[in-house]
């Protein structure tokens, strides 16, 4: 008997596997999104947190790039 | 920096997302500015639109440099004709912002206008030439801003005339006004007879004679300095200048004072009997520097700012030959001070027995009734118990009146360290030397009040041109984290332990040993390492074989390290902490590479750059179109998507408003390098993490001395601890080190009593 699950296939860099991998592991059992973890650089995920990852890398970049202050 | 930098595109951002990987090159600011030319801007947010088309057009505008905005920014066009007479008075009245190649921008402050008012430049002048080199009318709001600027700056001089001091003025409306002041009405020398109001005595001066920049310039700038001046003066009472000097300033009465010394006339302190050697030639920009604080046969207080390896050194003992009187020559660390001892030497015609350093190792007696004192910063500020020999010597420095106090690097101290050393010292005459006028914590401006206006500014990108510092390609090197480094790195528990695992990246390592590698077999270059991190700097080391130089290395390793590095031709690269950033001089070295640094720090990225740009090899290979292009090489590693980036952009902002750009390396080390290099395979990677993740928090973090608060505290009672486990051997050479005492700044660490930090084997027992 075949499972059919729905995902979203996530490919990224090595980091930001780690960075979803770890956004993963800090949420609560119940809201687990990461269905399979293919190789270092490849995700399988479930298909409504897509727009929750893109915000989340962005939000992490943002951080990590420094703006002139424009006063 | 004020509004100047608001229209500013933001610097593309960097992030390490794969797409973008490609996407390089910090963009210059220079596309932009040629957008500047048009009347209106586009691609801009809406709010920062801006319309210029009221400006008006002059018809010969072409020959002309200048653009001038009403909100007091200014544009000059380097390809001009007029550039460089251009340049000299942009940069006396206006404070740079950015100077890339072919375009700079300049922002006229209340505080550049004062340092243009203070060199001799008149309200008027300083408007009739900016109208000159304008392409457009000037903006009324930019006339009424200088007016009010200048309306008080520079008014009124504080003369030391035979050791009496005088305020004067050619306005004596403004005297009078002064004289209102209660604290300045009682400072008046009493012995002078007082003439009801007026009665101020009368001199006359010579206008500015300075080296005319050139034609454009010339009529206005000579019709108005070179006529005789009437100048009113009054004597005050020596005691009283400091009370004297505060109600002047632009919180109180707003007329801050400049002060000058004719050094000529002054005949009670004694001479000094020294010379420039006649092999000292200065440059062009030497000279100019000097031409600002010598306009007027007097010698002003100020500051003087090229960039490291431009020759500061010459600047000030030809400031000190020039004045020929006693010289008190402050630096930062007692490696410097030997330096300016033997620039001293080297420079001039003083004689040994008439230099003496005064330092916590060599405390040398001064003889004679003149001379040149070398010593630093703390010595002098130090507020604890000397011993006895340095209380007799400070005692002596208290008592002398000093025709120069030169001080190095001023960018570093701190301003109560300052008004201390400045109350201590009698000087008549104040020249701060640096490279970089920054501070993060934005005090700098302090400075203008403390020392003088900066009476001069270099353009890096010039002397590169000129063949007299190094041209040197910047780069920043991504190397991004590995999977398990990465891993730790989110981590939210290693929250402290973050810079350790972005410094300690393998790939970072990989690619640090892949450019030493480079540099030492294929150009025979001579390398500096800076790391800011402890942990890494003895890691790196150790692995590399490499010598290095931090916090607690003695003076006599330090020289013995650094003279191996001068003449060996097996010591080729050299490992230094933060205790390198300033003033170490090591002119053989050639390339730089940073793999930590002191968070966002504008300032060190530009003093750790400073250490390759003394200019090497044959003068006709550097010049433009020499042989070769670079001539010195700066890297800054950086582990993507870390901290780390927001830091690096940040800290080379300071160098790219300097015309610096910097290039971007996504692919070092080679594949191919392989298994040539350290740390390729993954259990090499995963050992070098256990060691990061064991090492103690204490450890890992930044080195705590600063070499700004160097000297006594530093040298004296000094202890070296290693933690427990560093005994046992089980960590690896690991030094942990503060100071005992003395230091008051509170920023040392307790140890703690980490429980993490205890050998396995009492772990188990306390656990």
């Amino acid at each position: 008997m075949v499972n059919a699950i729905k995902g979203v296939f996530v490919s990224c860099d090595i980091p930001m596997t780690q960075f979803i991998v770890n956004m993963n592991n800090s949420m609560p059992p119940s809201q687990k999104f990461i269905i399979h973890v293919l190789d270092s650089t490849h995700l399988f995920v479930q298909p409504h947190v897509e727009q929750m990852i893109r915000s989340a890398i962005s939000d992490f970049r943002d951080q990590n790039s420094y703006e002139k202050p424009t006063s | 920096m004020g509004n100047g930098e608001r229209g500013r595109p933001n610097k593309k951002m960097k992030y390490g997302g794969k797409d973008d990987q490609k996407m390089k090159n910090i963009q210059n600011a220079e596309d932009y500015y040629d957008d500047a030319d048009e009347d209106s801007r586009d691609g801009e947010g809406e709010e920062k639109k801006r319309d210029f088309t009221k400006l008006e057009l002059k018809p010969d505008h072409g020959n002309r440099p200048l653009w001038a905005c009403a909100d007091g920014r200014i544009f000059l066009e380097t390809f001009s004709p007029l550039y460089k007479q251009a340049y000299d008075f942009l940069i006396a009245i206006a404070e740079p912002v950015c100077r890339p190649e072919s375009m700079h921008e300049y922002n006229l402050t209340p505080h550049s206008l004062y340092a243009a008012v203070s060199v001799g430049l008149e309200t008027e002048t300083i408007i009739s030439v900016l109208n000159k080199l304008s392409k457009t009318k000037l903006p009324k709001e930019m006339i009424e801003f200088i007016h009010a600027s200048t309306a008080n700056y520079g008014k009124v001089k504080l003369v030391l005339k035979k050791n009496r001091y005088f305020i004067e003025s050619p306005f004596p409306e403004v005297l009078k006004r002064l004289l209102s002041d209660d604290v300045i009405n009682r400072a008046r020398f009493s012995s002078e007879p007082y003439y009801g109001g007026d009665g101020f005595s009368v001199g006359r001066t010579c206008g500015e004679l300075e080296a005319g920049p050139g034609e454009l310039l010339n009529e206005a700038e000579f019709a108005a300095a070179a006529e005789e001046k009437e100048t009113h003066s009054f004597e005050i009472d020596p005691a009283q200048v400091e009370n004297v000097k505060q109600r002047c300033l632009p919180n109180a009465l707003n007329y801050p004072m400049l002060e000058e010394y004719d050094f000529r006339n002054d005949n009670v302190n004694p001479d000094l009997d020294m010379e420039l050697k006649p092999h000292a030639q200065p440059r062009p920009y030497q000279e100019k520097s000097l031409s600002k604080m010598f306009g007027n046969g007097r010698a002003r207080s100020g500051i003087i700012v090229l960039p490291c390896g431009a020759g500061k050194s010459l600047v000030g003992v030809s400031a000190a030959a020039r004045i020929k009187k006693s010289c008190l020559c402050l630096a930062t660390n007692a490696v410097s001070v030997d330096q300016w001892a033997f620039q001293f030497k080297l420079w001039s015609t003083i004689r040994d027995d008439q230099i003496c350093r005064f330092t916590s190792d060599s405390k040398e007696r001064f003889r004679g009734n003149a001379g040149v004192v070398v010593t630093t910063y703390n010595m002098v500020a130090f507020g604890g118990k000397r011993s006895e020999e340095s209380e007799k010597i400070i005692e002596e420095m208290r008592n002398r009146e000093w025709g120069l106090l030169l001080m190095d690097e001023v960018h570093v101290v701190p301003a109560h360290m300052f008004r201390k050393v400045i109350s201590i010292t009698k000087s008549h005459c104040k020249l701060g030397l640096t490279a970089t006028l920054v501070r993060e914590d934005e005090r700098i401006t302090d400075l203008n009040f403390l020392i003088g206006p900066k009476l001069y500014e270099a353009n890096w990108l010039d002397l590169v041109k000129g063949g007299f510092i190094a041209n040197v390609q910047c780069a920043e090197v991504w190397c991004p984290m590995t999977k398990e480094f990465f891993a730790e790195y989110l981590k939210k528990e290693n929250s402290k332990k973050k810079q350790a695992l972005y410094v300690m990246n393998p790939n970072k390592f990989r690619a640090c040993e892949f450019l030493i590698r480079f540099h030492e077999q294929q150009r025979g270059d001579k390398i500096i390492v800076f790391a800011d991190n402890l942990f890494a700097l003895t890691e790196y080391a150790m692995k590399l074989r490499k010598p290095m130089i931090y916090g607690a290395t003695s003076h006599i390793e330090r020289t013995k390290i650094l003279e191996a590095f001068k003449t060996s031709k097996d010591v080729n690269t050299v490992f230094l902490s933060k205790v390198g950033d300033n003033s170490i001089d090591i002119p053989e070295a050639n390339v730089i590479i940073q793999i930590s640094s002191h968070a966002g720090s504008r300032r060190q990225e530009a003093q750790r750059l400073g250490r390759i740009l003394r200019a090497k090899g044959k003068l006709e290979d550097r010049m433009a179109g020499g042989k070769e292009e670079y001539n010195a090489f700066f890297y800054s590693l950086v582990s993507t998507d870390t901290q780390e980036m927001y830091y690096s952009t940040k800290r080379q902002q300071f160098l790219i408003d300097q015309g610096y750009s910097f290039k971007v390396i996504t692919s070092l080390p080679p594949p191919d390098a392989g298994s040539s290099l350290s740390y390729h395979s993954q259990e090499e990677q995963l050992s070098l993490l256990g060691k990061v993740m064991n090492a103690g928090d204490d450890l890992v973090g930044l080195e705590q001395l600063e070499e700004d608060t160097d000297g006594m505290a530093l040298q004296k009672a000094r202890r070296s601890m290693g933690s427990m486990s560093v005994m046992s051997g089980s960590k690896g050479m690991v030094y942990m080190e503060y100071n005992s005492g003395r230091h008051k700044s509170g920023q040392q660490f307790k140890k703690p009593k980490d429980p993490t930090k205890r050998h396995n084997l009492f772990k188990k027992r306390y656990v």
